[in-house]
């Protein structure tokens, strides 16, 4: 009898062993992360010298109607906020990291996790041929701090924008007075606007926030702007304007505390006006010195394909344009080199300096790796010197100074006038494309004269490689040369 | 008796309970929330504007493409001229010199980025004043679509001052990515 009880108690007590473990197991598998440290948190970003955040692609990203709501693509969004993305396929659910921001967004469902703010869009993102759209409303959600690229939709181009940081710039806003002209800019960041180009023909002003104005497309007769236009930059956005001989000097007023930027043309000289680029044009008959440089020779052939020289060619060419300029009555033409020897860009500078140049023409032949390249480029100085301010009477005008490095760039005027006639000239004869490059080339380094750089042509290419091998088509080319040298110098 | 059962019973679940833990972490990760994110992270990508030379030569063609997530400048300087390097998918073709590499990047608070490049860079370019400007050109629309705090670049190679790449377009300054349209 004394055993049974004892019995009884070792069988509950065993039953109690087995709930245990049985229990035991159950959590085991149940929660397998407990007790177990907690699994690591990634590293922040920290923003030091040698890790510096990446930041948001600049770019734009065309809008899409459907069913009267207006969507971006998920990819295109990624894109413009620089976001990482992940992708959960079994659940249809994209998540977008940027910065320090997450953004979760469930396929057929109009609820967006935003950091810790759940949003309800006016519509589902829709999985549409295997990209999800996003209802374009999310974007005005969006965090706007350094750490999310700021977007802007342009409903009217149907296309969202990545804004620049110097943000956005609207209108202008023109009058036109008796003495000058105002065109007023609204703008984030007007103190960082510039201007690229001071000539007349193509002055432009850079912006460093995304234009979305727009220019007035008539003018008043009185205006001194008499056309302008958007054109492409790289960072921020510019335009171009063509001004009136009859302005004499312009200002640009960056107003910081009112977020203006204003630009004044004016007619008569002012003691605070800068300076347009010089555009002196020569008189008829006034360039009476000509330096024509063979690009390479001696040691440095330049580009060679299909048994040709760079060198070769191009010494051929200036001897060629040498008798043209001559037959049409520029006689006093100077080669840089008659031969093959080597010289340094800087004593062929040195050479039309000393022979008082008033034109110096630098022939290359070009030689890009595809077989498919072809045409001419003309490389000429961009338009930055200002030259010397007018000053309002009596006053002296100051002086200014620039780096005689860049001493090519007091011709811009005139070295892209001559540029636009000698495409106009080749391309009307078949010798095209020609391309156009605002950009100071070596050859082109302390040259104090009018002055271009040309690529004659692609060595590389079968076609232009005949064409330059050719003496015919190369003094074909020397007399095109040379008739827009001429038209040019008549002011044609 | 009964206590020894107990504690012996006890002290079995707690043996049994590790086991498993000990058993299912060798195994199996976690099929933990936490886990998930942290595989996903690995993986994720982050788009990139490129820059490659048309192939007439007339200028530049931009390729949208997906790379993986770098974080630190330097790594993703080195990812996108690899890229480059590597070559468009679609239309175009490459400008950089083949085997142009990131040796250094450094990018001050003024915007302006040093980019130490590789001796491929200087000794294998070939070609005139169009392949000179589109390899520039490449270099410094892409960096500057990617990595928009920088304004300038100043490109040296293998630690040195390079005067020029080909003897057409002068490098002894910084090239404002502004002039490069």
């Amino acid at each position: 009898m004394s055993a049974h009880p004892r019995r009884r108690a070792a069988g509950r007590a065993g039953v109690a062993a087995v709930a245990l473990l049985l229990a035991a197991v159950t959590v085991a598998a149940r929660f397998p992360g407990w007790p177990s440290v907690p699994a690591p948190r990634s590293v922040p970003r920290i923003a030091t010298r040698d890790t510096l955040p990446v930041s948001p692609v600049r770019d734009s990203a065309p809008l899409a109607t459907l069913d009267g709501q207006t969507y971006v693509a998920a990819n295109d969004l990624a894109r413009l906020i620089d976001a990482v993305k992940f992708w959960r396929a079994d659940v249809r659910k994209l998540v977008l990291r940027s910065g320090r921001h997450r953004i979760t967004i469930n396929a057929d469902n109009p609820f967006v996790v935003l950091d810790q703010r759940t949003l309800r869009l006016p519509a589902e993102a829709r999985l549409l041929g295997g990209e999800m759209q996003i209802p374009i409303a999310l974007v005005d959600s969006l965090p706007r701090d350094s750490a999310m690229a700021r977007l802007f939709v342009e409903p009217r181009q149907a296309r969202v924008v990545v804004l620049p940081p110097g943000g956005l710039v609207r209108g202008p806003q023109s009058a036109s007075l008796d003495s000058l002209t105002r065109w007023t800019f609204l703008s984030d960041r007007p103190e960082e606007a510039s201007v690229a180009s001071r000539a007349r023909g193509r002055f432009r002003l850079r912006f460093t926030g995304y234009f979305s104005g727009t220019l007035p497309e008539s003018l008043p007769p009185r205006s001194l702007v008499r056309a302008g236009r958007r054109i492409g930059s790289v960072s921020g956005s510019a335009i171009e304007l063509q001004i009136s001989p009859e302005a004499v000097g312009y200002r640009l007023i960056p107003e910081t505390g009112a977020r203006r930027l204003v630009l004044e043309f004016w007619r008569a000289p002012r003691a605070d006006l800068e300076a347009f680029a010089p555009e002196v044009r020569p008189a008829a008959g006034g360039v009476r010195v000509v330096v024509l440089d063979a690009g390479h020779g001696g040691g440095d052939p330049g580009v060679r394909a299909g048994g040709l020289a760079e060198k070769d060619l191009t010494l051929a060419l200036v001897r060629r344009l040498r008798e043209e300029l001559g037959a049409r009555g520029l006689t006093h033409v100077l080669l840089t080199r008659d031969e093959d020897r080597t010289l340094s860009n800087d004593q062929r500078a040195e050479y039309a300096n000393h022979a008082r140049a008033d034109l110096y023409l630098s022939l290359h032949v070009d030689g890009f790796t595809s077989p498919q390249a072809r045409g001419i480029t003309i490389l000429c100085p961009p338009a930055r010197f200002g030259g010397t301010p007018l000053p309002p009477p009596p006053r002296v005008a100051p002086i200014s100074v620039m780096p005689w490095r860049d001493v090519a760039e007091r011709h811009a005027v005139q070295s892209l006038a001559l540029a636009e006639v000698l495409r106009s000239t080749l391309e009307l004869n078949g010798l095209g494309p020609v391309r156009l490059r605002e950009m100071l080339p070596t050859t082109l380094i302390g040259v104090d004269a009018t002055g271009l750089m040309i690529e004659c042509g692609e060595l590389t290419s079968s076609a232009e490689r005949a064409r330059l091998a050719d003496p015919a088509s190369l003094s074909r080319m020397a007399a095109l040369i040379a008739d827009g040298v001429l038209a040019w110098e008549r002011s044609e | 008796m009964i206590r020894r059962l107990i504690v012996v019973a006890l002290a079995l679940a707690v043996l049994v309970w590790l086991g498993v833990r000990w058993i299912g972490r060798r195994t199996a990760p976690p099929a933990s929330r936490v886990a998930v994110v942290d595989t996903l992270s690995s993986a994720g990508l982050r788009a990139a504007r490129l820059y490659f030379a048309a192939r007439d030569g007339g200028g530049l063609v931009a390729e949208a493409r997906d790379l993986p997530d770098r974080a630190d400048l330097h790594e993703r300087v080195t990812q996108l001229v690899a890229e480059l390097d590597r070559g468009p998918r679609g239309a175009g073709v490459a400008a950089l010199p083949p085997g142009t590499s990131v040796l250094h990047v450094y990018l001050d608070d003024r915007g302006l980025m040093t980019l130490d490049l590789s001796r491929a860079f200087r000794e294998r370019f070939e070609g005139g004043t169009t392949a000179e400007y589109l390899a520039l050109a490449s270099l410094v629309r892409t960096l500057a679509a990617n990595v928009p705090q920088v304004k300038r670049v100043l490109i040296v190679c293998a630690g040195a001052p390079l005067a020029t790449l080909g003897g057409h377009l002068p490098l002894d300054r910084p090239l404002d990515v502004s002039d490069w349209p």
